[in-house]
């Protein structure tokens, strides 16, 4: 067993964090740690504040209050050192989000290439590699436009992969999806769990949260309300509020 | 008609100065408006308020006042005596200006947020966001307009014939009034703009086609 103290070194640290939209409070003093080939589930009802905290991780939010450690160096939105950041962590978005006017193979190899200015051969190389990994290699020279919903989510998770950043986070990954499609995405999040990778994954599919999470976090309001192993928070939540929300969607 | 055909090298030069003229704007109004267009969606409030002033200023004020005022008004007011040149290039870059930076704004924001944040999220830095995402999916929504803007400031270069700027309109009422032949005058003042607009029109589309992909 390995218990060598660098593995066990979160890779994310929220502390009493605090996010305001005006006068609304999004996110209220969270505080979390990720550890390395963890996978993290944030489940609760929409609107509190779940996808605002993956947004405030990479900075792409300006928060209030507390603050953000990734790898040990505090997350400051907009400032020159974000963007070093932002390179180690790649985002998966509810709605795709891909470049409109680049093939899947351009959208993949844009960052790599004029980001971290890697030979393109190479970075290209990688990106069909990364098309065999989501199952696609068959469409690598589509345009965003040609692909359906769950076909762009995979080449978005591939264009992710690409920049090979040690924090994974998915915004809702599957809620723009239709039905069909939603198994394929899921599919892939699930292989890359197995790999090891860390994870820090908003969504609503609690099949996914069960099977694949190794933590999940119930927030609402903008707070943790409980987290524990999925078993115990789906099976034996003991907040109310958790309670509630379980049992209105798992009738839902 | 061949009185006034007679004055054909005439035609030739107003055509030619007509088109440099407002070419001339095109381009001065084209960097211009691409500014205030991005300062339309600026992140700080002053500089989105300016824009906005700017814009809804010159595109409000009728083109033939904005030649008037920039060439007599400020000759009479501030002493700044332009040549008629200069104030049909400053009073049409104006127009221009206001025009694109509305085009520019819109083209802009043709492009969806969403594939902003993707494109920061992996690190890029904002002026490469607009480099390798905005700029190439705004440029499919800007030429067709542009190409309107550029038609609009060519009719809109007429205006200058009152600052008796020797463009095509105030070289075909010369020829008018030197022949008399009031009709034929007009008429080939309108064929000639007729096929300089129809050009850029084709124009246009061409460069519109270069920039088409699947979407």
């Amino acid at each position: 067993m390995s218990t060598d103290a660098a593995d066990r070194a979160p890779i994310l640290v929220l502390e009493r964090l605090t996010k305001r939209f005006g006068h609304r409070v999004v996110l209220d003093q969270v505080d979390l740690a990720v550890t390395p080939g963890e996978v993290v589930v944030l489940l609760g009802p929409s609107g509190t504040g779940k996808s605002t905290l993956l947004r405030c991780v990479n900075g792409l939010e300006e928060i209030e209050g507390g603050r953000i450690l990734f790898e040990g160096r505090e997350v400051l939105a907009r400032s020159r050192t974000v963007i070093e950041i932002r390179k180690h962590i790649g985002m998966i978005f509810q709605n795709f989000n891909l470049y409109a006017h680049l093939s899947a193979l351009d959208n993949v190899m844009l960052a790599p290439v004029k980001v971290l200015r890697e030979r393109r051969d190479v970075v290209e190389a990688r990106a069909r590699e990364l098309f065999r990994k989501v199952r696609l290699e068959h469409r690598m020279h589509a345009f965003p436009a040609q692909l359906s919903g769950g076909e762009q989510q995979r080449v978005a998770i591939a264009r992710a992969l690409a920049m090979q950043p040690t924090l994974l986070m998915f915004d809702e990954p599957t809620s723009a999806l239709d039905p069909e499609t939603v198994g394929d995405v899921l599919a892939v999040m699930e292989d890359l769990a197995r790999e090891g990778r860390t994870m820090l994954v908003v969504t609503h599919e609690i099949g996914f949260a069960r099977h694949v999470g190794d933590r999940l976090i119930f927030m609402d309001e903008g707070k943790i309300v409980e987290e524990g192993p999925p078993d115990d928070i789906l099976e034996r939540p003991k907040n109310e509020r958790t309670q509630r929300f379980f049992s209105s969607i798992l009738r839902g | 008609m061949s009185a006034v055909l007679g004055y054909w090298q005439a035609f030739l030069n107003a055509t030619i100065t007509t088109l440099w003229v407002s070419w001339l704007a095109l381009i001065l109004g084209g960097i211009i408006g691409a500014a205030v267009g991005h300062a339309r969606l600026s992140r700080s409030r002053v500089v989105r308020w300016m824009a906005v002033g700017y814009t809804e200023l010159f595109r409000s004020i009728p083109p033939l006042l904005l030649f008037a005022g920039v060439h007599y008004g400020l000759a009479y007011t501030f002493e700044v005596r332009l040549t008629p040149f200069q104030s049909a290039t400053l009073a049409l870059t104006l127009v221009a200006s206001s025009l694109m930076a509305e085009v520019v704004r819109a083209a802009i924001e043709s492009v969806s947020r969403g594939q902003r944040l993707a494109a920061l999220a992996s690190a890029m830095r904002p002026i490469q966001v607009m480099y390798y995402v905005v700029w190439p999916q705004a440029i499919r929504v800007l030429v067709p307009a542009a190409t309107g803007v550029y038609i609009t400031t060519l009719k809109d270069s007429s205006y200058a014939s009152v600052i008796t700027y020797l463009e095509l309109t105030r070289t075909t009422l010369l020829v008018r009034e030197a022949t008399g032949k009031s009709f034929e005058a007009l008429m080939v003042a309108a064929v000639i703009y007729f096929v300089l607009t129809y050009g850029i029109s084709r124009l246009g589309a061409f460069v519109e086609r270069k920039f088409h992909f699947v979407h």
